[in-house]
């Protein structure tokens, strides 16, 4: 059911070294894009765990946004591509249980990258819109 | 039977000769009629040997870890069929185990049971196992000692139902269905963990299911929980899964975790050209990454 | 006294249309379980034992005990009340049955005598609420052994009222408890006064060699828990929770919050002595560190503890640990060694 005056709750999983700095310019530059999303500054796309998105699931979040730092780019040297093989199969998985992976997002947005963020937050937002609130992940709260 | 009596020659001299202190194989049960592990330590107990179609579980279980009091025993000899054998490859591939440390006894295998309680005599396409239906490893990749001679490779179980078949149709199924198809199944999920605990590949010293600050994974058998346990262990054994198929046979209420398995199986197959098992050399393709992974879905 | 099978159907359907809840065996995912009805018609006829004992409707394996808010001064506590529903268990089995003693002797325990002391709620509150109609086995399978622990597949204990299979496919009504008598007397229009033959009662073949009286005995000595064979009858032990999750007089819980940054709630979920974490001290010791301990635990409880501390049975035989064990781990041998 949707209620009145919804609008989608999004978790985005950035990486301290380009994504944030990115989304940091967006504010800094005055930048305005939607504000459903919930920024979680992590040190690397690397040391997300595919866990973080089932709770953010869990905690009511309607959509998903994993960003990290370009292919080549990583302050750790290769914690992006991990990542990159981690989320093609953790993809297929989510897409496997049926979970609509309108909900499931990832990009490289680098420190310079202000306006992309911009677009790629209010895009994200619309996608999740279109998928609705994610009222099945809720019902299996107990 | 043939096969049967070579075993316990085999591992008669094993033991005489010191070389080995342990044999883990197959043995009867003192009721009813199944198929269990035994622990044989004297040459003059090897008649508990056993061999046949009920002889499912897989024994590299027992070399792993999780099992310091049999580490203890000494050095062992561990009877496996192809299947089984593969788990051995990852184990040494993940610096589990060195191949020097265990003496494999493989057998040439035609064929176990899904469950035992379903065998009457025959493996058929009915009760056979699913990860025998798609076999490619009769013979063990590995071993030390062969017991017996080698049998063409090939299912025989024209008609039995097909793992990759089941997953393609659940693919081929909306969203909705799926996500209803896999709640009715977790949702029922009683969380005795004994999919991890008899996988020889779950050795994780403590499991995330275990750790409580933060919690990861509530451990209430409810759909949340339930959910994210299974999801997080599928994704856990991602291109590590050798699909010896025991976590969905120790299950005590049918969750048909082959599917969710050897789906992962394929994807990791398609994206990076990796089969687990087949080999000891390399890295799990999931700890290491190739310039050239696909990134099509990323922004 | 009879009850046609027809008019079972009748009294059923009447149960639920009142809003009751009835708990019977069906089909599910190619298993028979324990589960909630919507019609006599989904009730599964043909089984022996189903694979899952009916103590999660009164011991759910899941439920809330209390619900909390932290506010910017103090904090919210609220007890949870369960939510009753009047229920009817159709079609247990005699093990099963008994086994709620079981449960209650440790939900009570010692409240009896001494009325201050702690007595679980959630579950005696669902007991109350529980009519438990067993209907007498016909037969066992190989891994029934309700013979050998002192109980039979026509026992009357724990049931409230129970059932025996007559030649024409009815049953005769027996109600063993006030309660029992109450329902019957409630439900006379539906039981008639005739009389049927019964269908015969295969037992399952009492096990030689094995006496309960003397496994308890010998379980007092110390000398036996310090034996070693406890660790080669239990080297094969994998460690999961399948035999005592399915087991109907296991009994055990952890309580654990679930939160989320300001509210949360506290569950009792139940919690198995066979996993390795079950023991853990905060210090970090653990007492019951390898697997055998912790399936001698196991043992112990069923044979030792219970025939100790409470009239009631640790173990009614039901077979449900031999049948689910993923690596056969049959209890009946132990037992079969300490009866020696």
């Amino acid at each position: 059911m949707e209620e009145k005056g919804w609008e989608p709750r999004i978790v985005a999983f950035v990486c301290n070294w380009c994504t944030y700095a990115g989304a940091d310019l967006a504010g800094t530059s005055r930048l305005e894009y939607r504000p459903e999303v919930r920024i979680i500054k992590l040190p690397c796309t690397g040391r997300i765990d595919p866990l973080f998105i089932i709770k953010a699931f869990e905690k009511g979040a309607d959509g998903v946004l994993v960003s990290g730092c370009h292919p080549g780019d990583c302050h750790y040297t290769s914690g992006n591509y991990h990542a990159r093989r981690r989320w093609i199969v953790f993809r297929e998985l989510l897409k496997f249980a049926g979970i609509d992976l309108r909900r499931v997002h990832f990009s490289w947005v680098s420190a310079s990258e202000a306006l992309k963020w911009r677009d790629l937050i209010n895009e994200v937002i619309e996608t999740v819109r279109s998928a609705g609130p994610f009222e099945a992940y809720r019902r299996l709260n107990p | 039977m043939d096969r049967e009596k070579k075993l316990r020659e085999k591992a008669r001299e094993l033991l005489e000769s010191k070389e080995v202190d342990l044999v883990i194989g197959y043995g009867w049960t003192r009721y009813g009629k199944r198929v269990a592990p035994v622990f044989i330590t004297r040459p003059e107990d090897v008649d508990r040997l056993i061999w046949n179609p009920m002889c499912v579980n897989n024994l590299t279980l027992y070399i792993t870890r999780k099992y310091p009091d049999v580490k203890a025993m000494g050095r062992p000899a561990v009877v496996v069929k192809g299947c089984d054998a593969k788990t051995v490859n990852v184990l040494i591939q993940e610096g589990q185990l060195k191949r020097e440390d265990v003496v494999l006894l493989g057998i040439p295998c035609e064929g176990v049971v899904y469950r035992q309680e379903l065998y009457d005599g025959e493996v058929t396409k009915e009760n056979v196992s699913p990860k025998c239906v798609v076999c490619d490893v009769k013979n063990p990749p590995l071993y030390d000692h062969l017991i017996g001679e080698k049998v063409e490779e090939g299912s025989g179980f024209e008609g039995a139902r097909n793992i990759y078949q089941e997953i393609e149709e659940l693919d081929k199924k909306p969203e909705g269905e799926r996500w209803a198809f896999w709640m009715e199944h977790f949702e029922r999920c009683i969380r005795c963990y004994a999919c991890r605990q008899i996988c020889p590949l779950c050795y994780c010293e403590r499991c995330i299911a275990e750790k409580n600050m933060p919690q990861w994974i509530d451990t209430s058998a409810h759909g949340r929980g339930n959910v994210a346990w299974n999801l997080k262990r599928a994704m856990d054994l991602a291109g590590r899964c050798v699909f010896c198929g025991e976590c969905e046979r120790a299950c005590p209420v049918n969750i048909p975790l082959n599917l969710i398995n050897q789906k992962l199986s394929m994807v990791v197959e398609e994206s990076f050209n990796h089969r687990p098992g087949y080999e000891s050399e390399g890295h799990p393709p999931l700890i290491v990454y190739s310039l050239e992974d696909r990134e099509d879905f990323i922004r | 006294m009879i009850i046609k099978r027809n008019d079972l159907k009748r009294l059923v359907e009447d149960l639920i249309g009142q809003g009751k809840r009835v708990i019977a065996p069906i089909m599910r995912m190619g298993l028979v379980e324990y589960g909630e009805i919507g019609s006599f018609d989904d009730i599964t006829w043909d089984y022996i034992n189903p694979r899952n004992s009916f103590k999660e409707f009164l011991f759910p394996q899941t439920e809330a005990i209390a619900r909390y808010r932290i506010g910017k001064k103090d904090v919210e506590l609220e007890g949870v009340i369960p939510e009753l529903r009047e229920t009817i268990v159709l079609g247990s089995r005699p093990c099963d049955a008994a086994s709620t003693a079981s449960l209650r002797s440790v939900f009570t325990w010692g409240a009896e005598e001494d009325p201050s002391r702690f007595r679980d709620d959630f579950y005696l509150m669902r007991e109350g609420v529980t009519t438990v109609m067993t209907i007498a086995c016909l037969k066992g399978d190989e891994d029934c052994f309700c013979t050998t622990v002192g109980l039979t597949p026509e026992s009357p204990e724990g049931s409230d009222i129970l059932l025996k299979e007559t030649v024409r496919g009815n049953f005769a009504v027996t109600p063993v408890t006030e309660r029992g008598k109450a329902f019957v007397e409630e439900w006379r229009d539906y039981i008639t006064d005739e009389r049927e033959d019964l269908k015969e009662i295969e037992y399952p073949e009492v096990l030689e060699g094995i006496d309960t009286g003397k496994i308890g005995a010998r379980l007092s000595d110390v000398d036996v828990f310090d034996d070693p064979v406890w660790q080669e009858v239990a080297r094969k032990c994998i460690g999961c929770g399948a035999c005592t999750f399915s087991c109907p007089t296991c009994h055990c819980f952890d309580i654990v919050d679930e939160a989320t940054g300001y509210e949360g709630e506290r569950r009792k979920n139940w919690d198995a002595c066979q996993f390795e974490y079950f023991t853990l001290h905060a210090s970090g010791h653990n007492p019951r560190d390898t697997q055998f301990k912790r399936w001698r635990n196991r043992f112990l409880c069923k044979f030792h503890i219970y025939p100790t501390k409470f009239t009631s049975t640790g173990c009614v035989g039901c077979g449900r640990c031999i049948r689910v064990c993923p690596v056969a781990l049959d209890i009946r041998e132990v037992m079969e060694w300490l009866s020696r």
